[in-house]
């Protein structure tokens, strides 16, 4: 598949139609995905994976010094390391492509499967300065649930699914619904949700904020000494009935089991 | 092989976030059958709009001023309750709308002097569009919005050519606010990519260039959207975050690196840079807290990382050198 200014990067079976394109630094993009003819993602993404190191000797003389800051590469056109391919599975099809950046080399899959589930994924092979670090893929997701702005996103959080009204950040605590699933993004008009279900051994989060025109800045680092985004983004913006923008953060730390796949299962149902 | 979960970086990072968890209150899990119930209106409401959308916002273009007059009485007149009692509500809003159809000729006028301007057009209609919400908002908008994502424009998305990037970052460095940058020419366009805006807001359907560029002479980074059917700049951002670096920036701080006699002397026969990250410290007493830096890592090809050179990118030097192991 070419990845020229042109209209082959659309793909249509398996009951989804999905855009993709290559960014500058957000990875492959997909873009304007419907779902047995209902859109269901305006646009989703992965803008940054950073890396930390932790110093390998915690030594009282440090005071406290734990290692060196953040760093990171964007995955994008400059670290591309082959041509997006897609390929077919039994029920679906899927997006990969990979990418080398020094020490550090990613693949990145999305895959479709004709029931309705969506795998954002990022395959981490591995490397480091040294063995103590730890990844840090960041997702963002555009979901128009049949439409922007009428949604509502629910957590599930002491046994029941709890609506969340205003930005916020809500980490995966190991409670999950019966499914697996830790947060949704529910449409009112046609009762059709999406959901979330982390990967048992990352460490997942959420940041759900309301949808800006600029909430997807081309670094996490958003000023010295402040928060990273997207934990930067978020207020006290009220989100029941307005369009969202979910972050799934996934904390993944090194060990000799890599390469490790990290990202959420996603499902699209009620269409 | 059993997997040793998250230590104290993990940790970190999960308290960083002073964003509160917020379960919702019990309240906001009984709103849950009300948003049921707002449903089953809409599909009724859908029906009608997918009979005569177009004249539905015809409608909407009734000057401000009379909508706001026929509007404030039906938002005393016509609450949540009335929408239940349904039978009676489809002549009602029938016979509502009769008096917007009088309303047109008044409106024509108008539309004939925004055609002259796309931008004006487009502002005017997402006034609008904006001024019946608090009126009609609960019966029409919800469906218009999703069916205006349906229709949206999938070659918005798509990679600019090279004429299309020119032209953007021409209109971007001809606006006045940037016109200290653009003459000291000390600056880095770090991305240039396609940002279509979703219907209705406003320039959705344009052809809109995000770029992001860093400011050396001032130390900021600049986000813009540029409007390229209408060669203007539609938003414009100054602020102290920490854009990506730009592909220059990479190769600019592996040559400052190799060119360090500190870097020089520590290097093993055959070791070469293998990347350039952006990078910051989280230690205030660093350089590169605050300042725009790069850290290079070298290394034997294909092999494990030997040492790191911090360059601080702002006075092309290097601030640290640091063996892999200890980073």
């Amino acid at each position: 598949m070419s990845t020229s200014n042109g209209n082959d990067n659309v793909v249509t079976k398996s009951n989804w139609k999905i855009h993709w394109r290559m960014t500058e630094s957000a990875g492959l993009m997909i873009y304007l995905a419907d779902y047995r003819g209902h859109r269901v993602l305006w646009a989703a993404e992965l803008p940054y994976v950073t890396i930390d190191h932790q110093s390998q000797d915690l030594d009282i003389e440090d005071g406290g010094n734990v290692g060196h800051g953040p760093f990171w590469v964007p995955l994008g056109h400059r670290t591309q390391a082959g041509p997006v391919s897609c390929t077919d599975f039994r029920g679906g099809f899927e997006l990969s492509v990979d990418f080398d950046a020094g020490l550090y080399q990613y693949t990145q899959i999305w895959r479709f499967h004709e029931d309705g589930r969506m795998a954002p994924w990022l395959t981490i092979h591995g490397g480091g300065l040294h063995d103590a670090h730890t990844y840090h893929p960041h997702w963002r997701f555009d979901f128009d649930v049949d439409g922007a702005g009428h949604d509502a996103v629910e957590h599930f959080d002491d046994g029941r699914w709890t609506r969340v009204s205003e930005e916020g950040w809500f980490p995966y605590t190991g409670e999950a619904d019966d499914g697996g699933f830790v947060w949704r993004q529910v449409d009112f008009g046609s009762g059709a949700s999406v959901s979330i279900r982390p990967h048992h051994w990352e460490d997942a989060e959420l940041f759900a904020i309301q949808h800006r025109t600029n909430d997807a800045a081309s670094s996490p680092h958003s000023a010295a000494g402040a928060q990273t985004f997207p934990a930067a983004y978020v207020g006290n913006a009220p989100l029941d009935g307005h369009d969202v923008a979910l972050w799934y953060v996934a904390h993944v730390h090194y060990d000799t089991a890599f390469p490790f796949t990290a990202g959420p299962w996603i499902r699209v149902s009620g269409f | 092989m059993a997997r040793a979960k998250t230590t104290k970086a993990k940790k970190t990072a999960k308290k960083k976030p002073a964003a509160k968890k917020k379960a919702a209150p019990k309240k906001a899990a009984k709103k849950k059958p009300a948003a049921k119930k707002k449903a089953a209106p809409k599909k009724k409401a859908a029906a009608k709009k997918k009979a005569a959308p177009k004249k539905a916002t015809k409608k909407k273009a009734a000057p401000k001023k009379t909508a706001k007059k026929k509007a404030a009485p039906k938002k005393k007149a016509a609450p949540k309750k009335a929408t239940k009692k349904k039978a009676a509500p489809k002549k009602a809003t029938k016979k509502k709308a009769a008096p917007k159809k009088a309303t047109k000729k008044k409106a024509a006028p108008k539309k004939k002097t925004a055609g002259k301007k796309v931008v004006a057009k487009k502002k005017t209609a997402a006034k609008k569009k904006a001024a019946p919400k608090k009126t009609a908002k609960k019966k029409a908008a919800p469906r218009k919005k999703a069916a205006d994502l349906r229709l949206a424009d999938a070659s918005l998305f798509a990679p600019f050519t090279r004429g299309e990037r020119a032209d953007a970052l021409r209109i971007l460095t001809e606006d006045k606010r940037l016109a200290n940058m653009a003459k000291v020419g000390r600056y880095r366009v770090i991305s240039v990519e396609p940002a279509p805006v979703k219907p209705p807001q406003e320039r959705s359907g344009c052809r809109l260039a995000a770029i992001v560029v860093y400011d050396y002479a001032q130390a900021r980074c600049v986000d813009a959207h540029v409007d390229l059917d209408n060669s203007e700049v539609a938003h414009l951002k100054l602020s102290n975050v920490q854009p990506m670096l730009a592909r220059e920036e990479e190769a600019a701080a592996i040559s400052v690196a190799l060119a360090d006699e500190n870097v020089k002397k520590q290097l093993s026969l055959g070791e070469q840079p293998q990347v350039a990250m952006h990078y910051w410290s989280t230690d205030d007493t660093d350089l590169s807290h605050g300042r725009r830096s790069a850290a290079v890592v070298f290394g034997q090809p294909g092999a494990a990382a030997s040492l790191v050179a911090v360059v601080d990118l702002i006075s092309n030097s290097v601030s640290e050198v640091v063996s892999a192991d200890q980073w």
